[in-house]
């Protein structure tokens, strides 16, 4: 066989070459024929035609598709953002993108044209848009978000192309949707908002970015290159998908009651840093509540929202002006609750209660002595109480109500470096609490990650320094010991729903671990309880309700210009005692007002935001005699009686009468009908109009007297006062009121004046 | 001369009929004696034959004695002494026919159809037919290529397919008509052609320029013709003459290399002003091709080929290259991502041929189902045709029509190395050379092997006037092939 082969192709050669000394014209030809077939078509043809046609084939097919097919994106309608009510806190509305097909342009003259009337129309630059006309592609994005009237503009241009160039597309309107936020600066941490492109770069909008995207629909036709439908059909449609919604376990009124008097103690207290607040639901770990604040607008978020920091930015020179911006934005973004670690300080004290409790080094005959300061170790420095004299013998609740540093150094040894670390880790300090919220750090803890203490730490740790976690682990493991030891997984969606409403996914409470057992948490409760009425927390304190609390003042490390230390003042609690529901951290950073105490900084706002939340979460109040007597009631409705009848009448309820005018009949009352009248209170009843009318009464200053001054002072001058924030015991200084004083005011009006504890008790400093 | 051909008829009268001396005796009579010492006795014996210009009288002679021998009694007769095995199909037909209808057969439909491809001064069929079906294959091709572009451009999607269709009828009347001449009539007239050639490469200078080129002259409205498709039809006929006429000294500078030099570059020069870069490197290599079958020394063509790249380096050196610089500049880089915008456009007609080329596949999207048709792919019915055919039929189908091409060009030169002359003979492959250097360099071009110059192909691209003109040169080859000694089956 292949000796044929060889022998025939032998008898060709030599056939061909014969040929040359017979006819070389013929001979040249065949080689020229030769080399053209062989060379040209066979390899050069054919390999370069196969080359593109196989091996590059699925390549340049798909390039070829996608400029032959004209693919249109529809955007998917994101997701809404509902609070645990159905109150909305974010929604998208449809807006309108305009796209340019540059490819279709044909002279300068319509890329002048479109340029020029899509500037004016879009307040556009013209030679930016008439760059974008260049080139051969076939989607350039002019402007994103276009609010209706724009768009309905850039329609009628539409219109006006059509009938001066013919049907070429060359600009087209593209549904598109802007984000909205109803409530503006609200719950600005947890929500978060949106890019430009619509994806999700902060909070919940962007740690749920992929369920609220939904996924972008798409029309696919074959397009000619002038952007005409092609005469042979190919339409390809999937339709978007919307987003998913989700339901936040954030309640609208709860937030907005949190935001409201963490903006009061901001202001108050001169915080410099920011302030945060989270309540959590005890049994479950759902948060009711996140605010930090000074929060920011969720509309406009590139704006810096605190205009002396805009000021600021304004002073520097251009070079540093734009770093500076970026700053003051990461800043105002940073979501501080799960950003940023502190020392925890004395509201550890309540986690180092249950270690002892636990490990059964602290009983009920346990005992601590406080000379002032304690040497936790031999040859160690001594470390002072902030109680300079020294709290003398004390059992573990004074131990706490004092929350003497000593004492739980004392209690920190009992335990050991061990069992604290064990404790430290069973609590959820050594790992992120993993809440549904992006930017979570880790704690900060001593040594190399295996727990291994100094004994000076041990010391130090005892009562919260020198270590750092987050406010979201602090307020998770308050909560847990308010749960019976169960330590919660933290959440913020309750639930993701389809865009009919169904759900898709609900989110269950998770169990971590039992830390320690209910019968150590009573023990701690217990004191917290008794701190809460009586002991440092006192301001803490809310009418009706079983508090149960710890403050905090944690020294920062980090010094003012004049070199004093700055502190953050916190305070965590739950209530109510004996059956705990919600669990609040409040957590101001570095107050430079007049006080920096837990107590005096973060107490109150806890014991305010707790005496409007409880009540709307419907928990039961429980009065106490002493209570009830501070408590204000309601007036009733006396006008049109006989002024002797409700004369009796208001006596016979333990009020106050005094009567204006010579008629017989009430025509007017203060307080109104309905309205509030503090117990013991006076109501002015009016008999005829000329005393109504004349009627004048100034406002005395109510501040910086104790309750019972406030009272006489306001009788004296025929008006109401409502106390707030004093304790079941009456004790402590008003300092504010709301009607201010030289202000006229007709007799019997009701002021409110709040009280504090007084501001230099006694905090958990060191 | 008269003996020549007494003997001529003679020989094929008695016994020339055995198949070997049909294909040896006229090459021997045509065998250059310049290497007498090499070549046998018998072309020592042929010496004189073909020195002079071939002459009709002769051939008249001739003709008439092939009638004679065509009448289809003596054919019988012949074919029954000496043709047994030769073609036996043909000749028992026209036997059966020939003996029962007797007289009639001359008027007879069949007798005609027989004569039209008749053996000797009948058409060359496969060659005919290679026409007709790359004719129609092509024109279909070019009207599915330019259906959209017509619709959108001229409103009509028959525009292109309606004006071909007209042209290749009359191109194929032409074809056929020419095939009745003796191509021998060209041999006188090749100074003529070339003056006109010329002449029409000069006016088409003042013509007015299509997208920045002078190519086209235009007359009236309707016709336009590229003045360069004369002149490369007028470079051939005058070297297959030339060539013919001093055959002994084409070995020498003087004959061999100097007259192709002295048409060319004129042709180059008034080529280089159009611009026309691509017919330049036709009608070299044309040229080169034509002086190698004729027999000019091999060291030549290494010298030109040094001259060409002088040249080449000289323009460039002189910025003179412009145009083709700006075409050049996109070679190989059409499917480059990130091209600046103008490079986008300048790759863009490539870009969009290998989009087709790739889209097709193996079976292609289907006849008229090309995409890169609706205005992606520039003027698809013109230079970029054959992407829309490998689109539409895929890759299978552009190497049928690549088959279609070498099977044409095969045919012909094997026609034309049966020519009766060397004229013919050199005429013959000249213009299949022609055809198959624009074929390849189209595809090569296509494939994006080599720069966009615009060469169109053949029978595919639009142009009513090229078409024709086409069609005319394959009528000489039909005329050539009527006087070669082929089996025309």
């Amino acid at each position: 066989m292949f000796q044929a082969i060889s022998k025939g192709i032998r008898k060709f050669i030599q056939k061909i070459l014969q040929s040359r000394n017979e006819n070389l014209i013929a001979f040249r030809t065949k080689i020229f024929m030769g080399i053209l077939i062989i060379v040209g078509f066979g390899v050069a043809a054919f390999g370069r035609l196969a080359y593109f046609n196989i091996a590059r084939g699925e390549e340049l097919r798909k390039r070829a598709y996608s400029l032959q097919l004209n693919d249109t994106t529809v955007s998917a309608k994101r997701g809404t953002i509902y609070d645990t009510n159905g109150n909305t806190l974010a929604q998208s509305a449809t807006v309108w993108q305009i796209v340019l097909t540059p490819n279709n342009f044909e002279t300068d003259e319509q890329r002048v044209f479109v340029s020029q009337r899509l500037a004016e129309i879009l307040n556009l630059d013209q030679n930016e848009i008439f760059q974008k006309t260049q080139g051969k592609t076939y989607y350039a994005i002019v402007k994103r978000k276009v609010e209706t009237k724009e768009k309905d503009k850039v329609l009628e241009l539409c219109n006006e192309i059509e009938e001066k160039y013919g049907s070429i597309t060359l600009v087209s309107i593209i549904e598109d949707y802007k984000r909205y936020y109803p409530y503006g600066n609200f719950a600005s941490a947890v929500i978060g908002f949106t890019g430009s492109d619509g994806a999700g770069l902060e909070g919940i909008e962007y740690q749920y970015d992929s369920y609220l995207t939904g996924v972008s629909g798409r029309i696919i036709t074959a397009r000619n290159a002038r952007g005409v439908e092609m005469p042979f059909k190919y339409e390809q449609k999937a339709d978007a998908q919307d987003g998913n919604n989700l339901v936040l376990t954030i309640d609208e009124k709860i937030q907005h009651t949190m935001e409201k008097y963490l903006k009061q103690g901001i202001a108050e207290n001169k915080v410099a840093n920011r302030a945060v607040a989270i309540m959590m639901e005890v049994e479950t770990g759902a948060i009711l509540g996140w605010a930090v604040e000074d929060g920011y607008d969720l509309n406009d978020p590139f704006t810096i929202a605190d205009p002396t920091v805009q000021a600021e930015i304004d002073k520097l020179p251009e070079t540093q002006k734009e770093k500076a911006e970026s700053e003051a934005l990461s800043k105002q973004w940073r979501n501080k609750a799960v950003a940023d670690t502190y020392y925890p300080g004395s509201v550890w004290k309540v986690i180092t209660s249950c270690m002892g409790w636990s490990e059964g080094t602290i009983t009920d005959q346990s005992t601590y002595t406080c000379s002032g300061s304690y040497v936790p170790f031999e040859g160690a420095r001594a470390i002072g109480c902030h109680k300079e004299s020294g709290h003398g013998l004390q059992n573990f609740n004074q131990a706490l109500c004092n929350s003497c540093n000593p004492a739980f150094m004392q209690i920190g040894q009992a335990i050991g470096a061990e069992k604290f670390w064990e404790y430290y880790q069973a609590f959820g300090f050594s790992e992120k609490t993993g809440i549904d919220l992006p930017g979570e750090q880790s704690d900060i803890f001593f040594g190399d990650g295996t727990g291994a203490m100094q004994p000076i730490d041990l010391a130090v740790a005892s009562f919260g320094q020198n270590f750092a976690i987050t406010p979201i682990q602090m307020v998770t493991a308050i909560s847990a010991v308010g749960n019976e030891g169960k330590l919660m997984q933290p959440y913020i969606v309750k639930e993701i729903t389809d865009t009919d409403g169904n759900v898709v996914e609900s989110r269950k409470p998770v169990v971590k671990r039992h830390v320690v057992s209910k019968e150590v948490t009573q023990k701690v409760i217990a004191a917290m309880e008794e701190n809460s009425k009586t002991g440092s927390a006192k301001n803490s304190y809310v009418a009706g309700y079983r508090v149960a609390g710890k403050t905090g003042t944690s020294e920062k490390k980090v010094y003012n210009a004049d070199g004093s230390q700055q502190y953050i003042a916190s305070f965590c609690g739950f209530a109510p005692a004996n059956d705990p529901k919600v669990c609040m951290l409040v957590y101001f950073d570095t107050p430079l007002g007049d006080s920096y105490y837990g107590s005096s900084v973060a107490a109150p706002v806890f014991a305010n935001i707790m005496g409007e939340v409880l009540p709307y979460l419907n928990i039961e109040t429980e009065y106490t005699k002493e209570e009830i007597a501070l408590m204000d009631t309601t007036a009733d409705n006396y006008i049109g009686a006989n002024v002797s009848e409700a004369k009796n009448r208001i006596t016979a309820g333990g009020f106050n009468v005094i009567v204006k005018g010579d008629g017989d009949k009430v025509i007017s009352q203060i307080p109104t009908a309905k309205s509030r009248l503090p117990q013991n209170g006076t109501v002015v009843l009016y008999t005829d109009e000329e005393s109504m009318n004349n009627d004048v009464v100034e406002v005395p200053d109510l501040t910086k007297l104790t309750v019972a001054e406030v009272n006489a002072k306001a009788s004296y001058n025929d008006l109401n006062v409502s106390i707030v924030g004093s304790n079941a015991q009456g004790e402590g200084i008003s300092y504010s009121q709301d009607i201010k004083a030289g202000s006229k005011v007709k007799s019997g009006t009701v002021i409110s004046v709040n009280f504090e504890q007084d501001s230099n008790y006694g905090s958990g400093v060191m | 001369m008269a003996e020549q051909s007494k003997s001529h008829s003679s020989r094929r009268k008695s016994s020339a009929y055995s198949n070997d001396e049909r294909h040896t005796s006229p090459q021997n009579r045509r065998t250059p004696e310049r290497k007498s010492s090499g070549t046998t006795t018998r072309t020592s014996r042929n010496t004189s034959t073909r020195t002079s210009a071939p002459r009709r009288t002769s051939e008249r002679t001739r003709t008439t004695d092939r009638y004679r021998n065509e009448n289809p009694a003596s054919e019988t007769l012949r074919t029954t002494a000496t043709r047994n095995s030769s073609s036996p199909r043909k000749t028992t037909t026209v036997k059966g026919k020939a003996t029962v209808k007797g007289k009639k057969r001359k008027n007879s439909l069949i007798y005609k159809v027989t004569k039209f491809f008749s053996i000797r001064d009948g058409l060359d069929r496969p060659f005919f037919l290679l026409v007709i079906v790359l004719l129609i294959v092509g024109i279909t091709m070019m009207f599915s290529a330019s259906y959209a572009f017509a619709y959108y451009n001229a409103g009509d999607s028959f525009y292109y397919l309606v004006r071909q269709a007209g042209f290749a009828v009359v191109g194929v009347i032409l074809m056929i008509g020419i095939s009745y001449f003796d191509y021998r009539y060209l041999y006188k007239l090749d100074k003529a052609i070339l003056l006109v050639a010329f002449l029409l490469l000069v006016i088409v200078l003042f013509m007015p320029a299509r997208n920045g080129v002078t190519r086209w002259i235009e007359i009236g409205s309707l016709f336009s013709f590229q003045a360069s498709e004369v002149m490369k039809f007028a470079i051939i006929l005058f070297y297959a003459k030339y060539s013919y006429e001093h055959f002994e000294k084409m070995g020498t500078f003087k004959y061999g290399v100097l007259p192709a030099l002295i048409v060319a570059l004129p042709t180059v020069f008034l080529l280089y002003l159009e611009p026309h870069y691509s017919c330049i490197v036709i009608i070299v290599m044309l040229l080169v091709v034509m002086m190698f079958i004729a027999g000019v020394k091999i060291r030549w063509f290494v010298a030109g080929g040094g001259g060409i790249v002088a040249v080449f380096l000289a323009l460039k050196i002189f910025d003179k290259l412009q145009y083709a610089q700006e075409r050049l500049d996109g070679w190989g880089l059409a499917l480059e991502e990130n091209l600046s915008t103008d490079m986008q456009w300048k790759v863009w007609q490539t870009m969009n041929s290998l989009y087709a080329i790739g889209s097709g596949g193996m079976t292609g999207l289907g006849i008229g189902q090309s995409r890169e048709k609706y205005l992606y792919l520039p003027e698809p019915q013109n230079d970029f045709v054959f992407a829309i055919v490998v689109e539409e039929l895929g890759l299978i189908g552009g190497v049928v029509v690549m088959l279609l091409f070498i099977g044409l060009i095969v045919r012909g030169i094997m026609i034309s190395l049966e020519a009766h002359d060397r004229f013919g003979m050199l005429l013959g492959v000249g213009l299949m050379s022609q055809i198959g250097i624009q074929v390849l360099i189209n595809i090569l071009v296509v494939t994006d092997t080599l720069p966009n110059t615009g060469i169109s192909l053949p029978f595919f691209s639009y142009g009513g006037t090229s078409l024709v003109m086409l069609l005319a040169q394959m009528g000489i080859v039909l005329s050539i092939s009527r006087n070669a000694n082929i089996e025309k089956t």
